[in-house]
Order: C-alpha cells, then structure tokens, then sequence
C-alpha cells in the first residue's frame, strides 16, 4: 500500500509567500529631467504570464515610480503608496514632494523588517528645486540618491536626446538576451517646469502626454514594442 | 577567549578577568572591565553572550543598589549569591534568557570571612574556595586543586593568581592578554596590580 | 478589591470608557496617519514604531529562511553586508572614515552609498551589516536626540545616545537585525567614540574600525596611530586606512568618505576615488604625502627619487 507508506512519513510545511516574476526597470536622471523605464512582460520561471503588467506607474505630476521582483507585493505596495499620498494631498491640498515619497517609501518598506515587501523600487521625477532626481531602495530598505558626490561632477548629467535612444538600445539587447525580458516597453519622461528638453520630444513617435496642464512638471510617456519570443 | 578566575585567602577573596571585549577574530576593546562592584564588599565577573552580559549585570548592579537604598544596608554575599542566582533562573525559564556566567565574591562584614559563589548561565550555583569561568578553567582549576591554601596571606594568594594567569598565557591557544584584578576584604574593594 | 475589579472587569462602567477610550485611541492612530500629518510630531509620538509580523510560529525564522544568504546562496533576499568603516579619536577630536560600496552576494549594488549617517550637526553614525537597519534606527536616534535637547535644553552626551540606541537595538535581539555601528561625536566630556552594535555590545573607545574590511584597516591604523596626531596626519591616517581596505577587501571599495568632528561639531572633508588614491594619492589636500598609496606605485616613487639622487 504505497498510500499507506506515504502518509507515514513526515510532512515539513513551510511559508512561503514569495515567487520572483522577472523583468527589469531602469532610471536615468537629468539635469532638469527624469527617466524610468521598464518592460511590461510578466513571468514565473520559464512561463509567460501576461505580456502587459505594467511596471511603471505614475504617482503624482514630479514623481514615478517602478517596481520590479514579486508582482503581487510590487502591485499592493503601489497601491499603498497612491493611497498615502492621496491621503497627504486631502490634508495638504498639495502634491507630496518627491524626497519626502521617497522618505514615505523607506519608512513603509522598514515597517515590513520582518516580513518583508519582496519588491525593488525606483523612484524618479522632479526635486522641488527643479533638478531631475533618481532614489533606488533596497528590498527592505533605505534609499540612495543617485546625485554627485560634493565636489565631483559624477554622475555627469546627458542630455535627454541621448538618454532616450540609451533607454530604448538598452532594452532592446536586454530582450535578445534575457528570457525574463521583452513584449512591451514603457518609457516614462518627467520634466521640470520649462525644460529645454521639451523640443527633443517633439519629433518622437507616439508621444502621449499624461499631465493636463503646461505650466508646472510634464508628465509623457513612451510605448515601444519589444520582441515577443 | 573570555577567562575570569577568583579564589578566597584568609580575610580576602581575590578575582580577576580578562580585559578584551572580542568580535569574530577581532579584538574590539582591550581594557574593559569585566568585574563590576555591587556594593561596597561584593564583586560580580561576567561573561558570556556579548550583550546579554551587560545588560543582566546593569540589571543586577541597580537592584541590588536599590535593596541596599532600601534598607540602609547591603545584602550580604550569601544573600545576594541566591537573589542573583534566581535571578538567572527566572530568565532561564523565559523567552529569552540571558546567557550569562557568572562568579560571585563578596566578604562578609558580619562573620569576617570571604565567600565565593560559582553561578552559570542555567543557574546552577556552587559556593566554592576558588572558581574560574571560560576556556582558562581548564587549566586553572587542576592548579589551583594542587596549589590553592585557604589560609594563605594576599600575597600568597596573589602569587596563585598569577600561577593560573601565566599558565593560561603558556597553554591558551587564544589566550587574553591582560587582565583586572580586584581584591575584597574588610575595607572594601580596591583594584591590584599583579 | 472593589478598585481591582472594576479595573479589569469589562463590564462595570469604568471598564467600557475604558474600552471606548482604547478603540478611539486606536481609530486615532489610524486616521492621523490617514491624514498624511500628524500635527507636526510624526510617528514619534506614537511610541516606539510597529512591525508587520509573518503569521507563523516563528518569524525569525521565517525572516532568515528568506534572507540568510550564508545558509543559502541561493535565497531570494540578500541584504547588504560588506563594508568597511572606522573612527579613531585624538587631540584634535574624531576622525570617522568610510568606504562606498555596497554589496549582495558578489554584485555590487552601488558604488555611491553614503555610510555615515549625519545625525545632527554634533553627531555622526557609521553604518556596516544591515544597510537598512543602520539607516532606519540612527534615524530614529536623531529624531530621540532632538527630542532630547527640547525637553532638557542642553544636548544629548554622546554616551546617552549610544546606550539609547543600545537599548533599542538589544530588545530586537534574535530577530535578525544586523549592524555594527560607531556613534560619533563631541559633548561636554570632550571627542567620544562608542561602538554599538546589534548584539547589544557598546563599547566606549578611542579607536575602532567594523566591517569585512575592518581587520585591513586595523593594520593600517594601529600602527600610525598616536594621541598627539595633528588633523592634517589624522585625516591622512583615515583615509591611508580606508584605502588599505578598498584594496584588499573585494566585498569594500570605489570611494573614502572622510569626515572630522571638532568642538563646533562635524564637517565633510572630502570624497576620495580609491582606485585614484592607488595611483595618484588623494590629491592636493592636507596631510597628504604626495603620490600614489599603492605598494608598487609607491616603490616606483621610491626608486626614481633614489635615481634622481644618485
């Protein structure tokens, strides 16, 4: 009775409540700009779940944020985060800044030290004194500003006409050689109030405006295909 | 590695213990003091779980500090010996015990004699005449079976002192390389150079 | 008895205000975070903060079955572990000195992360084990210290704000949290150095150094070490140390940070490519010999200046 034998043996149960879903996200800042990307393929091991699950999500007109690793927590973490500052614009009659999002964010991965959110976050957009900014976080954890060291001109800072083709070659040879990577591309731009870099938008195929208004940060986005095999 | 020694002598107890505060293979500190002054003739060596050891022996200095607050007197070393001991049972017995051992000496002002107490981290205690803690008992306690004289005057008991550290100095693969000493007897506690 | 009773009855009058009392509390705390604000005190105010906790039997477990990369390399969570920190005091006050690089496994996740922590204009953090740990909890320190100088108008000695952050960190203990940390700084008692870390250790000291590349610097900074140093050789002796371990320790590297705390509190000296230091030296700052740090380059120096001698 095979049965029999199999129900003697011991049963070791465990959580486990994560599963890694792929993908990659990127960030670049500018002088006067911000950058996130990220490939809207979704995928558990070598099955494709969804060819579009978006992974970049616009929070508010100076900030966007991407999220890449375990799709559900990525999903519900977004979720919170809009839900806080909605909940900071009620009271505030305001847009959160960006340093402070991404102070929020910290707090709110560190709230989970010990079940923690498996998701890396990168958030980009606009400084209030108009520079383009760029924080990464770890999984639990703190975020890096990705700005220059006092008296050091690195990170130097491109020109978004270089930054574009960057972000769009970068995925490009990604897909041909990553299985976790392809179908779609979404390319976020966030400007500061007046960017110079607005005419080098202008030529670009399939633009879409997200923000209403010209007079404060422009919010566009960029839809590529990416190859599907 | 962690050593500590004590032994008693006619009208004294005599106690020394390392001085380094390690991490992994680093030496973090080299002249910490590992001894701590309960009252004005009770001395307490500890070791044991890095953190742990401070805390219980902080938690231990102020109550035993408040008893004497308290009373106006301080407990005498049996006494303490075992609120001490309880102490380490009850955390034993939690959900999360300190891990600490400790050795206990203390001169007691009423019947002029010295007393020694050997405690570990389980709470097991023993009064004993001499004691030691750590890797350097191994070697301590079968020199001070053959040398140990309970009538013996500070200068011979700090002369047997001194056999147990040098030995532990000759053998100890990873052995400490300074340690405090601290003396009880009637007057109170003072702090001797070997 | 009557007083007993009434006061854990849930049912005599005072027991129910009580029980009102505690679920408006509750609805409190709730809403003021639904107000993003919470009239200007933060979460402080609130007590300790609060952690969401796995529903299993045991959740340090669960956290390092996730997260031990020593038991397998292969577990999804890495966190940060390599570093290599120091801070020595001397006459002229503390050097504190450290590296920039952070690492998972053997993927270096950045090159740019600052590990001292500014955690007010008297007082710095160093951070090395748990990048998130150091930062969240010297954080936290700040806001405590601040606090601390409202009530008692006077500010917080360096000892008292590192046996409070000892304290907090030690009722964590076997949960998993991991950093070694030295808090920085200058009180009424002159230049301090503590050094704190997760196990629940502090130490009071005038020179440590923690991280993978700590025993590096050791060697470095044992040896040049003295009390009567100037700022200029102390600054030096940092940074010399600082690149020892960069060159040697792979999981340390990229960029010194240096900073020196003086009666005034702390200024930035300055950031320092540690490939650059092989080379080249650090440049034209004080203290600094001129050249390379590196053990070849500085043989070549050596021997050109012979030749030039000769």
């Amino acid at each position: 009775m095979p049965a029999m034998v199999s129900a003697a043996q011991p049963v070791q149960r465990s959580f486990n409540p994560y599963t890694e879903n792929g993908g990659t996200i990127l960030a670049i800042a500018g002088a006067d700009f911000s950058v996130i990307a990220g490939d809207t393929r979704q995928s558990e091991g070598y099955s494709i779940q969804t060819r579009y699950a978006p992974k970049v999500f616009r929070l508010t007109d100076k900030a966007v944020l991407a999220v890449n690793g375990f799709a559900a927590d990525g999903n519900m973490f977004v979720k919170k985060v809009r839900q806080r500052l909605e909940w900071y614009r009620h009271a505030h009659a305001k847009d959160m800044p960006i340093r402070a999002i991404a102070r929020l964010i910290q707090t709110m991965l560190y709230a989970r030290r010990f079940f923690p959110f498996y998701v890396y976050n990168i958030l980009g957009g606009i400084e209030e004194d108009g520079t383009g900014a760029v924080y990464s976080f770890d999984l639990l954890i703190y975020f890096k500003n990705q700005t220059p060291a006092p008296g050091t001109a690195f990170p130097k800072h491109l020109p978004l006409s270089t930054v574009l083709p960057l972000v769009i070659d970068s995925f490009t040879s990604a897909t041909e050689r990553h299985i976790e990577v392809g179908d779609g591309l979404e390319i976020y731009i966030v400007l500061s109030k007046g960017s110079t870099a607005l005419q080098s938008l202008q030529t670009i195929r399939g633009i879409q405006e997200l923000t209403a208004t010209n007079d404060g940060e422009r919010v566009f986005v960029i839809r590529r295909e990416l190859k599907k095999d | 590695m962690e050593t500590s020694f004590a032994l008693t002598g006619k009208g004294y107890l005599i106690m020394a213990a390392d001085t380094t505060s390690a991490r992994s293979i680093v030496k973090m500190k080299v002249d910490e003091d590992k001894i701590k002054t309960l009252s004005p003739h009770l001395l307490m060596a500890y070791s044991g779980e890095p953190g742990d050891t401070i805390q219980f022996a902080e938690y231990v200095e102020r109550n035993i500090r408040l008893y004497q607050i308290r009373n106006l007197y301080a407990l005498r070393p049996a006494a303490a010996a075992s609120w001490i001991r309880r102490a380490v049972a009850e955390s034993l017995r939690s959900r999360k015990p300190y891990s600490v051992n400790l050795l206990l000496g203390g001169y007691d002002t009423a019947t002029d004699d010295p007393h020694l107490y050997w405690v570990d981290y389980l709470g097991t205690m023993a009064e004993v005449p001499f004691a030691a803690h750590g890797y350097g008992s191994y070697f301590a306690l079968s020199l001070l079976d053959r040398y140990h004289d309970p009538d013996a005057t500070l200068e011979e008991g700090l002369a047997t002192l001194k056999r147990c550290i040098d030995e532990v100095s000759k053998r100890l693969v990873v052995s400490p390389g300074a340690y405090k000493i601290k003396v009880v007897d009637k007057d109170g506690v003072r702090e001797v150079e070997l | 008895m009557n007083s007993f009773v009434e006061r854990y009855s849930a049912t005599s009058a005072v027991g129910q205000l009580r029980k009102a009392q505690r679920l408006t509390e509750e609805e409190e705390e709730f809403s003021d975070a639904a107000w993003g604000s919470q009239a200007g005190f933060g979460n402080i105010m609130n007590g300790p903060p609060s952690f969401t906790v796995p529903n299993v039997r045991d959740p340090a477990a669960f956290l390092r079955l996730h997260t031990d990369d020593h038991a397998d390399p292969n577990c999804r969570i890495k966190i940060q572990h390599g570093t290599t920190t120091l801070a020595f005091r001397f006459q002229g006050g503390v050097i504190v000195a450290v590296d920039s690089r952070a690492t998972a496994g053997s993927y270096i996740a950045s090159g740019t992360v600052k590990k001292v922590i500014e955690i007010n204009p008297y007082l710095l953090g160093t951070m090395a084990g748990g990048a998130a740990d150091c930062q969240y909890w010297e954080t936290y320190l700040g806001m405590h210290c601040r606090l601390h100088e409202l009530r008692n108008r006077e500010r917080i000695s360096v000892s008292a704000a590192s046996k409070y952050l000892s304290n907090l960190v030690y009722s964590y203990k076997g949960m998993g949290l991991s950093m070694g940390t030295m808090i920085c700084g200058w009180d009424k008692t002159g230049p301090a150095v503590f050094y704190v870390d997760s196990d629940g250790t502090r130490l009071k000291g005038d020179l440590f150094s923690v991280g993978s590349g700590s025993t590096l610097a050791y060697g470095v900074l044992d040896q040049g070490y003295r009390w009567d140093l100037t700022d200029e050789e102390a600054q030096e002796l940092g940074r010399r140390s600082i690149y020892a371990a960069g060159h040697r320790d792979a999981f340390s590297g990229n960029t010194c940070n240096l900073y020196h705390i003086k009666q005034d509190g702390w200024t930035f000296i300055g950031n320092y490519d540690i490939a650059k230091m092989h080379y080249d030296g650090p440049g034209d700052v004080p203290g600094a010999p001129g050249g390379g740090y590196g053990y070849d380059v500085r043989l070549a120096a050596a021997n050109s200046t012979e030749v030039a001698a000769a």
